[in-house]
């Protein structure tokens, strides 16, 4: 019915209907020729089919590609773009030649050149109060306490030079002068060769304008000499330790020395007779905040009193620091500094055992503003009779350096001296200070007495950094 | 006798310390070959350092972040990291010249005690231009000022990339053999560095000709860079803290002005910066100045992202109450 209709439809007749119908029977179920005509088609469609797939595979790859490499291109402009502006930004900002900017600085080869005053007033209640140390305040009143001038710079690629002069009025002394090497040593060393503060202790090290106090600590100035600074050649190891240590060995001529505990033998050729002094140093940086530097130190050599009569000093040091640095406390601290020091000294008569310590407390409680507290004293188990009361006091002993007899210097100690000290120091900068102090001198040999101290410090010019 | 017996002493104790100094060197030796040594005296130094040397250096910074740079102790344990440094990196200008040049010294180490020597590299030498140059006589009745001009010159970002360039060819220079290295870790930096100071720029131009009050003459740079106006200083002169009279004077010329901000470094004294803030309606930021100058701040760009943010979001709530 639908073929017939079909055919009605498209026009044909009655006898081609059988014929299209025979036709079409015969298509029907004719296998072979529904593979003949129709099959054979379908393959080659299929084929075609496949063909196209393909061939759109192929474009939708070279289309892949093609945008891959579009993508390289542009991602490669970018990074020459960004290039091109790193290279930018890197010669913008790449220093121009300026030929005024070192003209502005003052070239020079000049030293650095600084000179600090120290003025004191002080007041005594006794009339004579005891002499300690050549720069402390002697009297009641004002004097010039001490003008240090130092020259520093350095001398080439291998040496520094720094010289440090101390004046009084009537009085002037080469404080220090030596070179320090600069270059890279064996074993770490560095050397200092000159005239130097030995690397005895800590205090010894310290100039007066960096010290805490107004006058200078017991046990320095007696067995030290307000400082031991003898023209020598110090060879300072830094030992490789995950901590820092320091070891000092020093020789020394002890000509010229201030201190009564060294001085030259007779016997000049004796090379054992010199000033050897020994120092070990550590440093522990406990915590950012906390610092602890822990010391021993050892100094032997002829004293003078007689052929090969030697003294031995040995010395402790401790230096305990907390800053806490975090935010606006940062300019609060606390530092303790404490030294002990044990003399042994022959001498014709015998050997003297002397001890002596010292231990301040200094508490930074604002930028400008320091307050401190020191405690120092002396002892020794053989007492000196004073000069003047030497008359008849057999048990007693008494010791002068040969050489200076005339001037009556004194080995060993008159007996015990306690002392306190408290103080206040205002710095309106770091170049300025005035400093206010209160002392009680209690020696077992004399009467006791205070002593009020005001001091001044100025300071111009480039001064070296202070070590720690 | 005894003399002897002393000498003896003294003599084996030496001989000890050499041998275990001879020990000690042996081991430090083998591993001194792996990796530059860079110590920089303040750590935002430090921070460029690692951007360019990533893991071919051993950076160590001396001062602390939340320290005042201008007053550091002159500790013996930075004699240490000195003394085996490769490279010694600092601010200059005389900002460390209280405690540095001592501690150069005590190294014992050529690398570095010589100012021209590779190893010693003064960083205001690579910036295109130091502020505040004195162009007359100065002298200390001007106060702690800074005779070569003003230190602080890392608070300006774009100064970031001069000093980042300058480390890398320094670098290039005692370690050839990474030499393609630092070039590729500059180019990032710088690239990253870049696009971060457009990113800052952008966030600061709303707040151009801002007018601030400082505590310390140390954001010359930064105001120089993002525009803004210092009218003040809490210091009456450089590293001299300011009187009662001088606060008060202060307060009348800011209430006449029209100041939004009062910044100070977090190692001030913060009472009478917040005070002074209080008195004339300006906002009070403590901000730190150096990488590590607060937890959290590790890179060059936490600083500023921090410093930036800080600002920027101080000055949009500014009078909002």
């Amino acid at each position: 019915m639908k073929i017939r209709v079909a055919a009605g439809y498209l026009g044909v007749t009655n006898i081609n209907r059988r014929i299209i119908l025979f036709v079409f029977a015969f298509l029907f179920f004719s296998p072979s020729v529904y593979k003949e005509v129709w099959g054979d088609e379908s393959d080659e469609i299929k084929k075609q089919m496949q063909e196209l797939r393909q061939q759109m595979e192929s474009m939708q790859k070279k289309l892949q590609e093609l945008e891959e490499k579009n993508r390289k291109l542009e991602e490669e402009a970018q990074k020459q773009k960004e290039e091109k502006e790193v290279e930018k930004a890197l010669t913008e900002t790449a220093p121009p030649p300026q030929p005024g900017f070192l003209q502005k600085f003052v070239q020079s080869l000049n030293p650095d050149i600084s000179i600090i005053g120290i003025f004191s007033g002080a007041y005594f209640t006794t009339d004579d109060p005891i002499f300690h140390a050549e720069i402390d305040p002697e009297n009641t009143g004002i004097d010039l306490q001490e003008l240090e001038v130092a020259f520093q710079g350095v001398v080439d690629p291998y040496f520094r030079f720094d010289s440090f002069f101390a004046l009084q009025r009537d009085i002037f002394e080469i404080e220090e002068s030596y070179a320090t090497s600069l270059l890279t040593l064996p074993l770490n060393l560095q050397i200092r060769a000159g005239l130097m503060r030995s690397k005895f202790g800590r205090i010894n090290l310290q100039h007066r304008e960096f010290q805490d106090f107004v006058t200078l600590a017991l046990p320095a100035a007696y067995f030290l000499g307000e400082h031991l600074n003898p023209v020598g050649a110090e060879f300072n190891f830094l030992v490789p330790l995950p901590w820092y240590v320091e070891l000092s060995a020093s020789v020394n001529s002890p000509g010229g020395l201030e201190t009564t505990t060294f001085a030259p033998d007779e016997d000049a050729n004796n090379i054992g007779l010199l000033l050897y002094i020994f120092h070990i140093s550590n440093f522990f940086e406990v915590t950012d905040d906390f610092s602890l530097s822990l010391g021993g130190s050892f100094a032997t050599g002829s004293n003078g009193t007689g052929t090969e009569n030697r003294s031995n000093l040995y010395g402790a040091d401790l230096f305990a620091k907390y800053r806490p640095l975090k935010y606006s406390s940062s300019y609060q601290e606390v530092w303790l500094q404490s030294e002990f020091m044990y003399r042994q000294a022959e001498t014709p008569e015998k050997t003297l055992d002397d001890w002596g310590a010292y231990a301040q407390l200094i508490y930074r409680f604002a930028k400008r503003w320091n307050s401190g507290f020191r405690f120092d004293f002396v002892d020794t188990d053989d007492p000196v009779v004073p000069l003047a009361d030497d008359v008849g006091a057999e048990n007693l002993l008494r010791v002068i350096r040969q050489e200076v007899e005339e001037e009556e210097e004194i080995l060993g100690l008159l007996g015990k001296e306690l002392r306190y000290a408290f103080m206040l120091t205002f710095n309106p900068t770091e170049f300025s200070r005035i400093r206010l102090q209160y002392e009680f001198d209690d020696p077992d040999f004399r009467g006791s007495y205070s002593a009020f101290y005001i001091q001044f410090q100025y300071s111009l010019g480039p001064h070296g950094a202070h070590p720690f | 006798m005894k003399l002897y017996k002393i000498f003896q002493s003294v003599a084996l104790s030496i001989c000890f310390a050499l041998l275990t100094m001879t020990f000690f060197l042996f081991v430090s030796a083998e591993d001194a070959l792996a990796k530059v040594r860079v110590v920089t005296s303040v750590p935002t130094l430090a921070a460029i350092a690692k951007e360019i040397g990533g893991d071919k250096l051993e950076v160590e910074g001396l001062a602390k972040g939340y320290q005042d740079p201008h007053f550091v102790d002159a500790k013996p344990s930075y004699v240490l990291l000195l003394n085996k440094a490769d490279l010694l990196l600092y601010t200059g200008l005389d900002l460390e010249i209280g405690w540095l040049p001592v501690l150069i010294t005590g190294s014992r180490n050529s690398k570095i005690t010589s100012i021209n020597a590779p190893g010693n590299l003064n960083s205001s030498t690579l910036i295109p231009i130091v502020l505040e140059v004195p162009t007359v006589r100065v002298d200390r009745s001007m106060g702690d000022v800074h005779p070569l001009g003003n230190p602080h010159y890392m608070l300006d970002p774009r100064n970031g990339i001069s000093v980042a360039k300058g480390i890398a060819d320094r670098l290039k220079e005692i370690d050839p053999e990474n030499a393609s290295y630092y070039d590729e870790r500059l180019k990032d930096f710088v690239k990253r560095l870049s696009a971060k100071i457009k990113e800052w720029d952008e966030k600061l131009v709303p707040y151009k000709g801002t007018e601030v009050v400082t505590y310390h003459k140390s954001w010359v740079y930064f105001s120089d860079w993002a525009g803004f106006k210092e009218v003040g200083y809490i210091e009456p002169k450089p590293g001299i803290p300011p009187s009662p009279s001088y606060v008060a004077e202060l307060i009348r010329k800011m209430k006449e002005m029209n100041v939004k901000l009062v910044i100070a470094e977090s190692y001030y004294p913060q009472k009478t910066p917040a005070l002074i803030a209080e008195k004339t309606g300006a906002s009070f930021l403590a901000l730190p100045s150096q990488v590590g100058g607060r937890e959290g701040i590790n890179t060059y760009f936490d600083l500023f992202d921090a410093i930036v943010g800080e600002i920027t979001s101080k000055l949009a709530n500014h009078g909002k109450g």
